[in-house]
């Protein structure tokens, strides 16, 4: 009996920390608006309780909030939030002074930077010359950025006085500016990363107009307005930045008011956000472009009539509106519409068979030949494959369409062993450096980009111009010059550029779209 | 009784270790280098070479997999996630009373329904109400679980509007994902209710009770289901065990921060350590979900109980 007793107070001990871990313990959400009365016809953002509290759903959890741990775009998101750069872009991509005042060029490879005074950091210490050089010492270390601030020269980082502080580059390098105004170069205070340790990713100090508040790791990540901010102090005193992986539910969040803003709203769902009377839908293009890249090293693609008639094969309006449901737009060029000196001058290849024909019988391939597209699991990009199979099949290419593993897909393409496969890239600098220089430089064949070995020792030229003259005009000549090059060489089927899609709720002001993406929030407020 | 609770514990040890060397193993294996896949297409092969050697990928096997058994057998660390670089074991700790809620009203949402469903059915069998509850428990254990999520999301979160449709940090979070997941195991504990009941019910001593006029619901409580109590716990055990692995579907609709999630996350960006981590933390709840399990065989049956004395 005794022992029956204990069998029944160890299954009730069990069912009641069930039950008390089930029901206990979470506090309630500040987020969502009560929902709509049951039955209501449609659902009401009933935002107003909530007034000083946004709330972002997107599609990830952020990997750390330390900038030179990792460079992945929900990170980035909030870190824009809780750091400062020197330099910042504007939603125009000029460059405008951010904890740099101002900034002189000293020579070709020298910039010196007069530093704002009277700036703290979250954590009270006051922002001098030293932190940004600890910062860029710190970021040099770093193996996740080495793509935006490698260029910078450890040794001649020079500290005048506190307020100013000269930065060299190892070679001339033109674009360093847009490189420091990348949120990977965000500045840190060293005492906040000594005393953070291992964990500072989970603790980060900035000098931005929200500071860290709070992490529920794979839920969301909360930040409080900073009273003491430099500059104009953010209108909204809370920020909850939620992780919805899901893309329709990150739509159905900002429909019931689980959320004020979503970012990336699926191309699917784009005509019932903009049909809903609640809500707005923010669009405008970013630094994404998808392509279809050919291995020009090898037969028959080393012959450019034959990649020339791949694209005026391509109907690429069919392509974007199957695939895309209609956002972003074909590519004209290698670069998209807001990345600087973009050559939309550029001529798009157009769908013109006979055309592909012709090309195709002068190459010697009247008849057409068999060939493979690789792409990795992402399904747009499988779509694309199958499209891009159907319309070849007019001009006799037999294109066989493979899925690999990304591991697999990245070493085969960087190995050359491909034929014709399907990319992205982001310009994330908005510079054309970024966008052209490791993608089209015989330097960069295989694994650092060029994966479509792609070579023209005029284009190389012109992009090693743009990379060290710190001459915007100059520059600017190099690269419309290459860009048209490149189109004409057709290295790739030139595909589709990307676009921001934004929902959010009616009564949210102040949001516009950052081409980067990683949008502003301290200016946004509710009506 | 203890003693038997003692070895079980002690065999954990083997299985632990096994469980490690399979995984270990297997993500070793598993195509796709983690350095490349963390940093992405467009960092440099001289930043990844550089991170391949901070994470020390580019030891032998052997020497990869003697200092992860050395840093969990000796200084009891799980070590550290190769993308966020925050510790396995908070990570977990921190995910696990999420999944430990989701899994627990789950179950008690399945239970709820699946035990009395189940006893009706199998004392009126062949009526309407069996007929029927058995036909429901056919399209519930056949209903996949995402389309289920996405139908009371689409329901009660689009149309109604009384619940949320994703997150889990209030009660109203929890009522759809708890119904989901529990719908579906409900319908599997209804059929081995019903059948396990309706073997019962044909053993001598139910005849026997009912013939010295025992009245029928003592009958079917006391002596029929503590009886045909065994399959059943076996089948709740089972599914509260598999449902703490997290129920990856029911996490990814709703964007519930559990072990799921964590795990689809982390075997995607071949977070190696996280993954190890995570397999053997669910190794190891699993194993003592069973345990319980047992144990309460030993209260529910006395036979069984005696063979532990």
């Amino acid at each position: 009996m005794n022992q029956k007793k204990k069998y029944i107070l160890l299954s009730l001990m069990l069912v009641l920390a069930l039950m008390v871990t089930a029901c206990g313990g979470s506090e309630p959400a500040p987020a969502p608006a009560e929902p709509s009365e049951p039955g209501a016809e449609a659902p009401v953002v009933d935002a107003p309780q909530t007034d000083e509290t946004l709330i972002v759903a997107q599609g990830a959890d952020p990997v750390s909030l330390d900038p030179h741990a990792t460079n992945d775009q929900p990170s980035s998101r909030v870190m824009a939030q809780i750091y400062e750069r020197l330099i910042v872009q504007n939603e125009e991509m000029e460059l405008e002074p951010g904890l740099a005042e101002s900034w002189e060029v000293i020579d070709e490879r020298t910039y010196e930077f007069k530093l704002k005074q009277g700036v703290l950091f979250h954590n009270g210490e006051e922002f001098k010359a030293s932190d940004v050089e600890f910062t860029l010492l710190r970021a040099l270390e770093s193996s996740h950025i080495g793509h935006i601030v490698g260029q910078i020269d450890p040794e001649t980082i020079d500290v005048i006085d506190d307020y100013t502080i000269r930065i060299s580059t190892k070679e001339p390098f033109g674009p360093i500016l847009a490189h420091l105004a990348h949120t990977a170069s965000s500045i840190l205070n060293e005492k906040a990363v000594t005393d953070g340790g291992e964990d500072y990713g989970q603790n980060p100090v900035g000098t931005g107009p929200f500071k860290y508040d709070s992490w529920t790791t794979g839920d969301r990540v909360e930040l409080v307005r900073y009273d003491e901010y430099h500059g104009t102090p953010a209108k909204v005193s809370r920020v909850i930045m939620r992780n919805v992986p899901e893309n329709a539910n990150r739509s159905i969040e900002v429909e019931t008011g689980g959320a004020h803003i979503a970012y990336d709203i699926d191309p699917n769902d784009v005509s019932r956000v903009e049909g809903n009377p609640d809500l707005k839908m923010i669009r405008s293009p970013n630094f994404s472009t998808t392509y279809v890249g050919f291995n020009a090293a090898k037969a028959p693609f080393d012959d450019v009539r034959v990649r020339q008639a791949i694209n005026y094969a391509v109907n690429m309006d069919a392509i974007v509106n199957a695939v895309y449901m209609g956002t972003g737009a074909p590519s004209k060029g290698p670069l998209g519409p807001n990345v600087w000196a973009s050559n939309q001058n550029l001529e798009p290849y157009g769908y013109d068979l006979e055309k592909a024909k012709e090309l195709m019988a002068e190459a010697g391939y009247a008849d057409g030949f068999s060939t493979t597209i690789w792409t990795n699991e992402n399904q747009q990009r499988i779509n694309i494959a199958e499209i891009l199979q159907n319309q070849l099949r007019e001009i006799g290419i037999n294109a066989d369409a493979q899925v690999l593993e990304w591991g697999a897909y990245l070493d085969g393409t960087a190995a050359g062993e491909h034929q014709m496969f399907i990319l992205g890239w982001v310009t994330v600098t908005g510079d054309p450096d970024y966008g052209l220089y490791a993608l089209f430089h015989s330097s960069q064949h295989g694994e650092a980009g060029n994966r479509t070995f792609y070579t023209n020792p005029r284009v190389d030229e012109l992009l090693d111009i743009g990379k060290v003259s710190t001459d915007p005009a100059e520059r600017e000549a190099a690269y419309l010059e290459a860009q048209e090059l490149i189109r004409n060489d057709a290295p790739w089927i030139f595909t589709w550029t990307g676009e921001d899609l934004t929902a959010t709720a009616n009564n949210v002001v102040g949001f516009r779209n950052h081409p980067a993406g990683h949008h502003k929030l301290f200016n946004v407020s509710f009506e | 009784m203890y003693k038997y609770i003692l070895r079980r514990l002690l065999l954990l040890i083997p299985v632990i270790l096994g469980v490690t060397f399979i995984i270990f193993t297997m993500m070793y294996f598993t195509p796709g280098d983690p350095a490349r896949i963390i940093l992405g297409e467009q960092a440099s092969e001289t930043d990844v070479q550089r991170l391949r050697a901070e994470m020390g990928l580019d030891d032998p096997f052997f020497i990869q997999f003697g200092r992860y058994i050395k840093d969990v057998a000796v200084n009891q660390d799980l070590g550290r996630s190769y993308r966020s670089n925050r510790s396995v074991t908070g990570e977990l700790v921190a995910r696990f009373p999420t999944t430990l809620k989701l899994a627990g009203l789950g179950v008690l949402v399945a239970v709820a329904m699946g035990i009395p469903i189940g006893i009706i059915s199998a004392t009126k069998q062949y009526s309407f109400f069996d007929n029927f509850s058995m036909v429901l428990a056919l399209v519930g254990v056949s209903m996949p679980n995402f389309w289920q999520g996405m139908m009371l999301i689409l329901a009660f979160s689009v149309y109604l509007g009384w619940f949320p449709s994703s997150g889990f940090s209030t009660w109203k979070h929890m009522v759809l994902p708890a119904l989901t997941i529990g719908t579906s195991t409900a319908a599997v504990i209804t059929r081995m209710t019903r059948s396990s009941m309706l073997e019962v019910v044909r053993q001598d001593y139910i005849r026997t009770a009912r013939a010295k006029g025992q009245v029928e619901s003592k009958v079917i409580n006391r002596h029929a289901l503590k009886n045909a109590l065994i399959p059943i716990l076996t089948v709740v055990g089972l599914q509260f065990g598999y449902l703490l692995g997290g129920a990856v579907l029911t996490e990814t609709i709703f964007s519930i921060p559990g072990l799921g999630n964590l795990m689809v996350q982390s075997i995607r960006t071949r977070d190696f350590p996280m993954v190890q981590g995570g397999v053997l933390f669910i190794a190891v709840t699993f194993s003592f979900v069973n345990l319980i399990v047992d144990i309460l065989y030993a209260y529910v049956d006395p036979r069984i109980r005696s063979q532990y004395k």
